[in-house]
């Protein structure tokens, strides 16, 4: 008897508790939603606000401090930048620099908790942060949160602060692979100012790692100054790691500087065929008549991924395409199906058939492909 | 006063252009999706039309199609990608007079309605 009223007592004691988790949790999401509906009314106000202020040169509106450090006044400062471009973009980078904003996201930053808040600060400095900013930003580089330090470069690369490369180049060598790939998206944003420190760190480090000084030659190749080839050609040459040297070629490739040319021949013959596939691939980018024997000869090479890239390459350059249609019709079964995809992949074979169907001539070697695949 | 309707899903690009071509004189009103673009732009008589291509219900490219065939012949100004010249080039086959790319200057884009008005 007594177990049971103690049974039932505490089934009603959960009961209870039920309820109030549930009427807490019914509390929180009225609080949330009504939050998020002030939060999406005064960034309505804050964007015909801004509005006014980037239309009316003369617009006296006030942004008052308080309104400077709303979170919903950020979200409409950020999502007006993104629209602008030109003169209307300086009048909202004069009133982030005549209202404190960088200084208060500044302060944001630099507390120790929570994390939402200092990430929200650092996502909107990244997008809205002027130069006052600059010497926090690079600070928290260094971060203890992987996603603040990727905010900084960013918004360091926004505003082209060159004095940051240094600094972020010099975390590739710790920085984790997800974290390091977003820093070298950011030193594309710098732009030719990145090259020499990117090419710097790449001869010193990469006797020693692959990763870092890899990334680092594909950021190269994405910024693409011609003069950065002769520097990569001069890591070629000190014999670098497959990993390394795959990057290089791929650099070279995006480069695309004709000063290239022999030296990525000379990597047709390599015996690895990672960096003969690669350095196929390269050639077609920089796209020099010279390429077109040597990628040729790759269109018979024992490994197919040299012989497809080798006959891309070749669909790519001017002229090449006649010898894509001599391995068509060649004795080389292999040549001839790179050959064949490479034409199709540029839609030559198509182009073709359309010919013969109007009536119209079509280059013999491709005809006899044609014929021998017969009717589609 | 030269009436202009401004379709687009964002509502910063609503709030922007209703601000700043009103003080440039001009009648603003504006839709947040396609099928509203459409039936106000059929409806509205206005003197001209800019239109966002990624609007919820019905594309930029497909309002201006379905303008052009219920006889509606004001010119209409593409708003497009930083990257999208493909949808550039479509909406000038499909009756578009001009587009202009986001990011974009506002003065420029006056100017190019002061153009056509």
């Amino acid at each position: 008897m007594l177990d049971t009223r103690i049974a039932e007592i505490g089934t009603f004691v959960i009961y209870l508790i039920d309820l109030a988790l549930l009427l807490l949790l019914v509390g929180l999401k009225t609080v949330h939603r009504r939050r998020v509906g002030n939060h999406d009314r005064r960034r309505q106000e804050f964007l015909g606000l801004l509005s006014r202020h980037v239309s009316y040169d003369d617009c006296i509106d006030p942004i008052t401090p308080r309104m400077a450090e709303d979170p919903a006044f950020l979200d409409a400062l950020i999502d007006v930048r993104e629209v602008l471009s030109g003169h209307e973009l300086s009048n909202l980078e004069d009133i982030v620099a005549q209202h404190g904003v960088s200084a208060g996201l500044t302060r944001r930053l630099a507390s120790r908790f929570p994390l939402g808040r200092r990430l929200r600060a650092a996502v909107a400095l990244a997008e809205i942060g002027d130069k006052s900013a600059a010497p926090a930003m690079i600070l928290h580089l260094s971060d203890h949160e992987p996603d603040i330090r990727i905010e900084c470069a960013r918004g360091l690369a926004r505003l082209k602060w060159t004095p940051a490369i240094d600094d972020i180049v010099a975390r590739f060598a710790i920085e984790e692979t997800p974290v390091r790939a977003r820093f070298a998206d950011s030193l594309v944003g710098f732009g030719t100012s990145a090259t020499w420190p990117l090419l710097a760190y790449v001869r010193v480090n990469h006797r020693s790692e692959d990763a870092g000084p890899a990334l680092a030659l594909r950021t190269v190749g994405r910024i693409r100054e011609l003069d950065a080839a002769g520097s990569i050609h001069d890591v070629l040459a000190e014999a670098p790691s497959l990993e390394v040297t795959i990057a290089a070629v791929e650099a070279l490739g995006g480069i695309a500087s004709p000063d290239s040319a022999p030296r990525l021949h000379g990597l047709l013959a390599d015996d690895r065929w990672q960096v003969r596939a690669k350095s196929a691939t390269a050639l077609g980018q920089i796209s020099e008549s010279s390429s077109i024997l040597l990628l040729s000869e790759a269109l018979r090479d024992a490994n197919f991924w040299v012989r497809r890239n080798s006959a891309t390459a070749l669909a790519r350059i001017p002229d090449g395409r006649t010898a894509l249609y001599a391995a068509l019709v060649g004795d080389d079964p292999y040549a001839a199906d790179a050959a064949a995809e490479a034409l199709a992949d540029v839609g030559e074979l198509v182009a073709a058939r359309r010919r013969v169907e109007a009536g119209r001539s079509v280059e013999e070697p491709l005809l006899a492909h044609m014929e021998s695949e017969g009717p589609t | 006063m030269p009436k202009i309707l401004v379709a687009d899903d964002s509502e910063t690009i609503r709030t922007l252009l209703r601000t700043a071509l009103s003080r440039a004189g001009y009648e603003v009103e504006t839709a947040a999706d396609g099928p509203t673009a459409h039936s106000m732009g059929r409806d509205g008589g206005f003197d001209l039309i800019i239109l966002d291509q990624l609007m919820p219900g019905l594309l930029g490219l497909d309002v201006i199609e379905q303008l052009r065939v219920d006889g509606v012949e004001a010119p209409v100004l593409m708003l497009t990608g930083v990257d999208d010249g493909t949808t550039a080039a479509e909406s000038l086959d499909r009756g578009a007079v001009d587009y202009i790319r986001k990011p974009f200057e506002m003065n420029e884009l006056l100017a190019r309605i002061k153009s056509r008005l």
